[in-house]
């Protein structure tokens, strides 16, 4: 029987394809996860900007 | 820990490829063609390994509703349905120069295409369910329901006549062949296990991030 070479070759190759893919994937995942959690993480360290804030002194009107 | 595991993974895959083309011999009948078969079985094998994993876990999340448990049993299901699948795709690969044809509907081929459907809807009804815990409890009862096709799958070529040969590995009496192409079917399914642990590993520490960043 032919050694088929073709196919032994479009089996691993296929195999490593995907299996790389895959890896890839959850990589780029992994890193698209931690930048969300960095955003969160800031987010939560800012002051809230709930309300209306206090005018600054040098921008109030004068006192009549 | 998960990088050492990878490490491991890949240095057993290097192993596995150098002894299915360095040390593994020309298969008589065949020819060289056979050598799909260091890939082929192992990732079968594997899947089987990342099912019952899944079913495990699923059953343990039933009883004890523990959230890990449920990503053990996703992760694991991902990449059982991508084992499954290219252990299907290297099959018929191996098939169309061996037998003549891609694909045949026997017992065994069909019971194995009936798997990776059950498991491609596992991770579907997953995606659908808006809810995590109505969605962890659906496609847990599903991931037990489909580890039954399992022993169907492995002793479909004894209960019916099929052009699938019989198990390699898995068999009454063990590996009857030459142990030059036991040892590297071995090293293979050794790597193949440790790839799949390695993507369950890493695949679970992702879920239990995207759950604590949309938390």
């Amino acid at each position: 029987m032919p050694d088929n070479w073709g196919f032994v070759a479009a089996a691993y190759g296929l195999t490593a394809a995907v299996l790389l893919i895959y890896w890839q994937r959850l990589v780029r995942r992994e890193r698209e996860v931690a930048t969300l959690q960095r955003l969160n993480a800031e987010r939560s360290h800012e002051p809230s900007r709930a309300g209306h804030p206090r005018p600054e002194p040098a921008s109030r009107p004068p006192v009549p | 820990m998960v990088r050492i595991f990878g490490w491991f993974a890949a240095i057993s895959l290097l192993a596995g490829l150098v002894m299915a083309f360095g040390v593994a011999p020309r298969e008589v009948t065949q020819g060289n063609v056979q050598r799909i078969m260091y890939v082929h079985v192992p990732l079968i094998l594997a899947s089987y390994v990342a099912f019952v994993l899944l079913a495990i876990a699923s059953l343990v999340y039933l009883v004890r509703r523990d959230p890990r448990a449920d990503r053990v049993a996703h992760a694991s299901g991902e990449v059982g349905v991508i084992f499954v699948g290219l252990g299907i795709a290297t099959g018929s690969i191996w098939g169309k120069p061996t037998w003549g044809t891609w694909w045949t509907w026997d017992a065994r081929l069909t019971s194995v295409a009936i798997l990776f459907v059950m498991y491609l809807g596992y991770l579907l009804l997953r995606g659908t369910i808006e809810d995590p815990e109505r969605a962890a409890r659906y496609s847990a009862v599903l991931g037990i329901v489909a580890a039954l096709d399992i022993p169907l799958v492995h002793f479909s070529v004894y209960w019916w006549r099929t052009l699938h040969q019989p198990p390699s590995l898995m068999k009454p009496g063990g590996f009857t062949g030459s142990t030059s192409i036991l040892w590297p079917l071995l090293v293979n399914l050794l790597a193949f296990v440790l790839l799949y642990a390695y993507f369950v590993a890493r695949r679970v520490r992702l879920l239990r991030a995207e759950a604590e960043a949309t938390a």
